[in-house]
């Protein structure tokens, strides 16, 4: 709005052009995996608003909300007085993103397809917010740890048969354009959704058919429901993962959030997926 | 119309027009001064007063560019759905009918989701797919019902019944082919949301509406003569063919397009016709501005109510409009029938 810092001109990561100030201070954040981006560059002082759920770091949740991922509050957004706001391009409304723009706030769009993706977005939002070398730093630090995980499963004998459940009734999993499904791949499993539907649904009897050695369940269904989808599973035997006690919840804010997290979602997803590699845990022993 | 009556009816619309616009001035009052960020309103009415040089550029932003075009969308919306309520009853002499009655808005719900799943904006794109949607299925009624039988009450009424339902199977069956985040946006148009009101988008459509207010007033006469029956209607010197099929065309035009930019806000087309009708008796000459009026008032009182009540977010206004409204139109019936 009103404030005539030194402003300078750059392509977001949908391709629009922006005039963004030299040093933001009053930032927005329109998702929680962008809020976890701006804590992790050390710039959450700037942060003046966040959307509805931005619950990690647990300080995140005590900002102002300025409504939710998709539905988000104009007004709260205006009243927040922004200088730069960051919204991702498929998760938050286009319209709300055009109307900012209409009233003469800026919004950077980010929009990270893979984990290599995330990264570059965490890159860029360091260079936006006047962050550059602590951007470089995480990244570096965050390469390597994805670079041990591969050296690691590497060495695995076998990629176990991955079934990623993130939704009871119906069953959803997830598919290729998908975080989970790059995470899957990389932590040595095999991804038993994978297609191009990014969330194909199945029935029961599907499951049975491709007969998984793992199934991991999100807690995106919460309270106690894990119980009773691993009970639901325990009915049928045949499935591998059933006969070797291998059903194992996720936290699905880790895996669905591309933010800096995505890397302890890795290795999270790599112990589950070949428990053989970590006795003793070499991950624990470098640290 | 006898000499003796004009002055009274002139001096009836001015006295009902007179208390509802007061009515809705203090709506829009309160419209823009309570929003998400609080209400104040000695602080509206400075901003009001004073204009953007006042210290606060801010709240000045908030009142003119959000809540602003908001309210004034509330009542277009309001209005056009309270007036095509009024002209459907009189049309199908059926104090059900609604302005959705003829699959207006089942129409324009399937042109949303195609445009919805098929990423395109909000505005234009989903708005004139939503249009297309309306009008496609408006076209098709006609065809149905072709000929004489458009003439005939029922056959329009089942048309539509009919109509309506396969749009909501086809809905349904949309949605559950649906898997990721889009389904939220689908759920928010289907619900009835004002939230995405944008100042071109406002002016764009009062333009387009206000000739159909107008419209609809010079032909508010004719309503009156059609509720006497279609030969009484016929000795008056009324042409029932173009007065029903224009007064069908106008009103169907001006729901689908708010429809389109809103999606389908249920009740306030069935609730306040009937209100204002037990309020002001039966005379279309001032029920034609009267819904206009209180039907706009009502709506930015709902919509008021939705965006406020919720601590966090909002709720669609269509959830406040049906909560609000069938219990007043029950207890509006009991009332009259006693």
């Amino acid at each position: 709005m009103g404030t005539a810092a030194a402003a300078r001109t750059v392509t977001d990561e949908s391709g629009r052009h922006l005039s963004v100030p030299e040093d933001p201070r009053r930032v927005v954040s329109f998702a929680p995996s962008i809020t976890e981006i701006i804590f992790v560059l050390g710039r959450q002082d700037r942060l003046k608003g966040v959307s509805r759920f931005s619950d990690y770091p647990p300080e995140a949740g005590q900002l102002p909300s300025v409504g939710s991922y998709i539905h988000l509050d104009v007004e709260r957004i205006v009243a927040s007085e922004p200088d730069l706001c960051f919204a991702t391009k498929d998760g938050n409304p286009k319209d709300v993103v055009s109307r900012l723009a209409a009233l003469q706030i800026p919004v950077y769009v980010v929009d990270p397809r893979n984990l290599e993706g995330v990264m570059e977005t965490m890159l860029r939002m360091g260079d936006v917010l006047d962050a550059a070398p602590k951007a470089k730093a995480v990244v570096e630090e965050m390469r390597s740890r994805i670079d041990r995980v591969k050296a690691l499963v590497a060495k695995a004998p076998s990629r176990p048969r991955v079934f990623f459940q993130i939704e009871i009734s119906p069953i959803v999993s997830v598919g290729e354009q998908t975080f989970v499904n790059e995470l899957i791949e990389m932590a040595g499993g095999t991804n038993l959704a994978k297609g191009p539907a990014p969330y194909p649904r199945f029935s029961r009897e599907q499951v049975l058919a491709l007969a998984p050695d793992v199934i991991l369940v999100t807690s995106m269904a919460r309270g106690g429901r894990f119980e009773q989808v691993r009970e639901e599973w325990a009915r049928w035997p045949s499935i591998p993962a059933v006969r070797h006690n291998r059903i194992l919840m996720v936290d699905s804010n880790l895996f669905d959030r591309p933010g800096p997290r995505l890397v302890i979602a890795l290795e999270i997803l790599a112990r589950l997926i070949h428990p053989e590699l970590f006795v003793p845990d070499p991950l624990e022993k470098k640290k | 119309m006898t000499d003796m009556e004009r002055p009274l009816l002139l001096k009836r619309l001015c006295a009902v027009s007179t208390l509802l616009v007061i009515l809705l001035i203090a709506a829009i009052f309160l419209g823009v001064s309570s929003g998400s960020t609080g209400s104040g309103i000695r602080q509206t009415l400075r901003t009001l007063l004073i204009g953007p040089s006042a210290a606060d550029p801010m709240s000045y932003t908030i009142i003119w560019q959000i809540r602003f075009p908001r309210v004034i969308l509330a009542i277009l919306v309001g209005g056009t759905l309270s007036l095509g309520g009024l002209v459907f009853q009189a049309l199908l002499r059926n104090p059900l009918a609604e302005p959705f009655i003829l699959g207006i808005s089942s129409g324009a719900g399937i042109g949303a989701i195609l445009g919805i799943l098929a990423g395109l904006p909000r505005f234009p794109g989903v708005t004139a797919t939503a249009f297309a949607g309306s009008m496609i299925t408006l076209f098709l009624l006609f065809v149905m019902s072709s000929g004489q039988t458009l003439m005939k009450k029922d056959t329009l009424l089942l048309s539509g019944v009919m109509v309506n339902a396969f749009c909501a199977a086809l809905i349904t069956f949309l949605m559950s082919m649906t898997q990721d985040s889009r389904l939220h946006n689908i759920l928010f148009w289907l619900m009835g949301d004002l939230s995405t009101a944008d100042p071109r988008q406002v002016g764009i459509l009062a333009l387009a509406l206000i000739p159909c207010f107008v419209l609809l007033f010079v032909l508010s006469n004719s309503m009156n003569l059609l509720l006497m029956g279609r030969d009484l209607a016929q000795t008056m010197g009324l042409n029932i063919k173009i007065t029903t099929l224009t007064l069908l065309l106008v009103t169907s035009f001006m729901v689908s397009l708010t429809v389109s930019l809103c999606g389908p806000v249920g009740f306030v087309g069935l609730v306040m016709p009937h209100l204002l009708r037990l309020v002001f008796g039966p005379d279309h000459r001032v029920l034609v501005p009267a819904c206009i009026l209180g039907g706009g008032t009502y709506m930015v009182l709902c919509d008021l109510l939705a965006r406020t009540l919720p601590e966090q977010g909002e709720m669609p206004a269509g959830v406040i409009t049906a909560i609000v409204g069938v219990p007043l139109f029950i207890i509006l019936l009991k009332r009259s029938s006693r």
